[in-house]
């Protein structure tokens, strides 16, 4: 187990070279930022200068292989818009981020699980449909619309919610509903066609034909066999949530990645923008390894060699 | 069996311990929040009734400001932050005129000196005393260092000169009219030298010091950047506020919400499609003032295009119903305009403004004359969401251009692609662009008609502009140099190298509770806004 986690860490090196030859190029490729600092009123001659300034000017080769030797001693260059280093001001954010997709995640696992469960055993009865129907609603309404929505109904017209900024444990209910209702709606699908599998395996059948209760039957025995493809969906839906920060941290002006990424990319903070990548990058790669790790400690007979 | 039961409890004791860690990063961050964002928490029953004794005046911003190295950005609502923090020399009153703020007494002494005395007893938040070495550092900081973004504004000052503790001579290189045009905007707050020689620049830009009515607290990126009260203010400190928090809710419905269940008591740029909405909510109200933003065509005058026909251009200006527009897309929330430079700034000319020119025939008349009888086919490069309705104003745009036979195809842009088409010089036929001024004196807004300036780009070229602007440039004459750039406007709304079409308003949502005018320059200066 050492060994292959040493390898997979090893792994990592390679595969966040490659992430950081994409996002330079993309960023290159994607434009100048000089004109967009400056008023629109400046003239050739300070786009220019201020381009030089930057260091800019230099040929593609020349800025990715100093960005890469900085990016191996930590440092991933100087925010343009905020003028310090990119690093800690991304890192100053993650909390937030994780802070968010935590309780989204709690708010999707609450959901979910007894939900999938529930259909599962319910199949083809009323509230199956209601559930498997209540999921692909979940999954269709656009997070955006969503947050807006929750904003309207609880913070304006009822008053119970704060409307966005972060603070108390108010002021997180409605983004992470927003972001959580998105992944239940698929964890919910997911957990209830892998039940309905295990329900109709030998073993369950045995157990059942032992007499064991119902209850103990689905949460003793099925529910654990359950558990690894909803590991792998919920290591998945990491990338997901993410994803969905960026949107809902806006909607509820959230002081996480998400908005610090959309600014930078809107004002094409270079540094910014991919320190963020960069890190989202990190943090999918880590839920994937966590998964594999929980396999295997799920499930004796996953052997890495 | 039971090493695989122990196994599953320790994996759902291990994310209860992930839940619980997150909570405990809550339970911090809420002291926090209870310490200084009485204001925000606050939950009240759909209506914003606010509390009244309530101390902490909370302003929605759309953006987060850049940065607090106030030479390093040129960012209007930046601006308006440090506004509060830092004092200029000179400050400009809500008429956009000019006078003394830390200065005591000044005296041109020639063309290219100007000698001053600052007010005695005037103290940084750290309390140093402010002395002439603080102005030099400020002033010739900005002047020689060529990356700062404010560079290009204040490099007319060669150097400046101490005397004594409270007296020193600004010397430019050329005679520079518009120096106190310089010296009372963004870019010119003054700064505590010793206090940044001794800390350096990054501790200077995480704990900043001035010497204006607030006080630095807290800022905290894309969320809030909160200021209390300086005890020490020269003029007196101020009691209105206990403290004042800007937050950062860049989305609109977000920022009206925010409005409107009181948890912010003014919100900057309302969307027109709220406008009713805040005005009809028990506890707000809208208020709006013009900005000092103008919204133009920008056309190309180079050879074989058709709007390097004057005739073409002033078709195009006799063929667009200003008014229609203002009234119906900008819901009578702006004016009018055929120049760039609207009252309150240096050489406005009254004449062109809140006025336009609509003529249909007389366009169609133009048109024939020019041989374009029977219409073209034009380009017109638009932003969308940059400025007040700006894709609703170049649709209708081309709708009435349609009516005389001029077929326009709006391309709309994303901002940051928009700008590279400007930067790299390949715009079309024609583009929309919104342009203010921040140094409030019109040589700003008439050098954009300078032939040089957009050689290859517009190719406007008009001799007799030319010389007016150079001639302007270094006319210490101010009453001389206004006529000149009221010249230059004339001489432009004639021959319409740009078509003017409106100047733009600031349109802010404010809770009932407070009294607040907005001024032109979009400052808000915490000094001037009250409870009722």
């Amino acid at each position: 187990m050492g060994k292959y986690l040493l390898r997979r860490i090893l792994q990592f090196i390679p595969v966040l070279l490659i992430i950081s030859f994409i996002i330079f190029s993309l960023v290159f490729i994607a434009g100048d930022p000089v004109a967009l600092m400056l008023p629109e009123d400046a003239s050739q001659e300070d786009i220019q200068d201020l381009r030089e300034s930057l260091g800019l000017d230099r040929p593609f080769i020349v800025q990715y292989g100093s960005y890469l030797m900085n990016l191996v001693q930590g440092d991933f260059g100087d925010s343009f818009r905020y003028n310090a280093s990119a690093l800690p001001i991304v890192l100053e954010r993650l909390p937030a981020t994780l802070e968010l997709a935590v309780a989204a995640m709690a708010v999707a696992i609450i959901i979910s699980i007894p939900l999938g469960i529930w259909s599962a055993t319910k199949q083809n009865s009323f509230m199956d449909f209601f559930a498997t129907g209540g999921a692909v609603i979940g999954k269709a309404m656009p997070n955006f619309w969503l947050g807006i929505m929750l904003i309207l109904l609880f913070s304006v017209t009822l008053g119970w919610l704060p409307v966005s900024g972060r603070g108390t444990l108010a002021h997180l209910i409605l983004p992470a509903i927003t972001l959580g209702t998105g992944i239940a709606a698929e964890m919910t699908r997911l957990i209830r066609s892998s039940m309905i599998e295990v329900l109709s395996q030998d073993y369950v059948r045995t157990a059942k034909s032992k007499g064991i209760k119902d209850f103990f039957v689905v949460y003793k025995h099925a529910f654990r066999n359950t558990l690894i493809p909803v590991i792998t969906i919920t290591a998945l839906q990491t990338s997901t949530v993410v994803g969905g920060t960026l949107i809902t941290e806006t909607v509820f002006s959230w002081p996480g990645l998400g908005q610090l990424l959309i600014q930078a990319v809107n004002t094409r903070d270079m540094a910014i923008v991919q320190a963020c990548v960069f890190l989202i990058a990190i943090m999918v790669i880590a839920m994937n390894l966590i998964a594999d790790i929980l396999y295997r400690l799920l499930d004796p007979r996953i052997k890495y060699n | 069996m039971k090493k695989k039961s122990l196994l599953f409890g320790g994996m759902l004791g291990a994310s209860m311990i992930m839940l619980a860690a997150c909570g405990g990063d809550e339970d911090t961050s809420t002291n926090e929040a209870d310490g200084n964002e009485n204001g925000n928490g606050n939950v009240s029953e759909g209506a914003a009734d606010v509390d009244e004794d309530d101390r902490t005046l909370t302003i929605a911003m759309g953006t987060d400001i850049v940065s607090f190295d106030i030479h390093d950005h040129n960012n209007t609502s930046t601006e308006a932050v440090h506004d509060n923090m830092f004092n200029y020399l000179f400050k400009k009153d809500e008429n956009q005129e000019i006078h003394p703020e830390l200065v005591e007494e000044y005296e041109q002494i020639d063309d290219r000196t100007l000698k001053i005395s600052l007010i005695e007893g005037v103290e940084f938040h750290n309390g140093e005393p402010l002395t002439s070495d603080d102005v030099k550092f400020t002033l010739e900081r900005v002047a020689t260092d060529d990356t700062l973004r404010e560079h290009p504004n204040y490099n007319q000052i060669q150097e400046v000169e101490v005397i004594d503790d409270l007296t020193f001579r600004i010397i430019t290189h050329e005679p520079e009219p518009s120096l106190f045009h310089r010296l009372s905007r963004i870019g010119s707050g003054i700064l505590p030298s010793e206090y940044i020689e001794e800390n350096g620049w990054d501790h200077f830009l995480n704990n900043p010091v001035g010497t204006g009515p607030y006080q630095f607290e807290e800022w905290v990126r894309d969320d809030r950047v909160v200021f209390t009260p300086f005890e020490n203010y020269f003029e007196g400190a101020v009691e209105e506020w206990d403290e004042v928090v800007y937050r950062v809710i860049p989305e609109n419905s977000t920022r009206v919400s925010e409005l409107l269940t009181g948890g912010v008591d003014i919100a900057v740029n309302i969307p027109p499609a709220d406008w009713e909405r805040v005005e009809d909510n028990d506890g707000t109200h809208m208020k709006s003032e013009t900005s000092n933003r103008t919204v133009m065509l920008i056309l190309r005058a180079t050879e074989g295009y058709p709007t390097s026909d004057v005739r073409v251009r002033q078709a195009i200006n006799y063929a667009i119903d200003n008014e229609a527009l203002t009234e119906n897309v900008l819901q009578g929330a702006a004016t009018p305009t055929r120049t760039r430079v609207a009252p309150g700034n240096f050489g406005a000319n009254p004449d062109l403004y809140d006025t336009y020119v609509y003529d249909v025939e007389k366009a169609q008349e133009l048109l024939d004359e020019a041989g374009y009888g029977d219409g073209f086919e034009m380009t017109l490069h638009s932003p969308r969401g940059r400025y007040l309705q700006d894709a609703e104003v170049s649709e209708m745009v081309a709708g009435m251009l349609a009516a005389v036979g001029i077929q326009v195809n709006v391309e709309f842009m994303e901002w940051s692609n928009f700008v590279d088409m400007r930067a790299a010089h390949t715009n079309e036929d024609a583009y929309l662009i919104g342009l203010g001024n921040s140094m409030f004196d019109g040589a700003y807004s008439v050098d954009w008609y300078r032939s040089e300036r957009f050689e290859g780009e517009t190719d406007y070229v008009n001799e007799e502009i030319d010389a007016l602007l150079e001639a302007s440039a270094t006319n210490m004459d101010q009453e001389e140099r206004e006529q000149q750039i009221q010249q230059i406007e004339e001489i432009a709304a004639e021959d319409v190298p740009h078509i003017m079409l409106h100047q733009e308003t600031i349109n802010l949502g404010i809770n009932d509770r407070i009294d607040f005018t907005p001024t032109m320059d979009e400052m808000m200066y915490v000094p001037s806004i009250t409870r009722n």
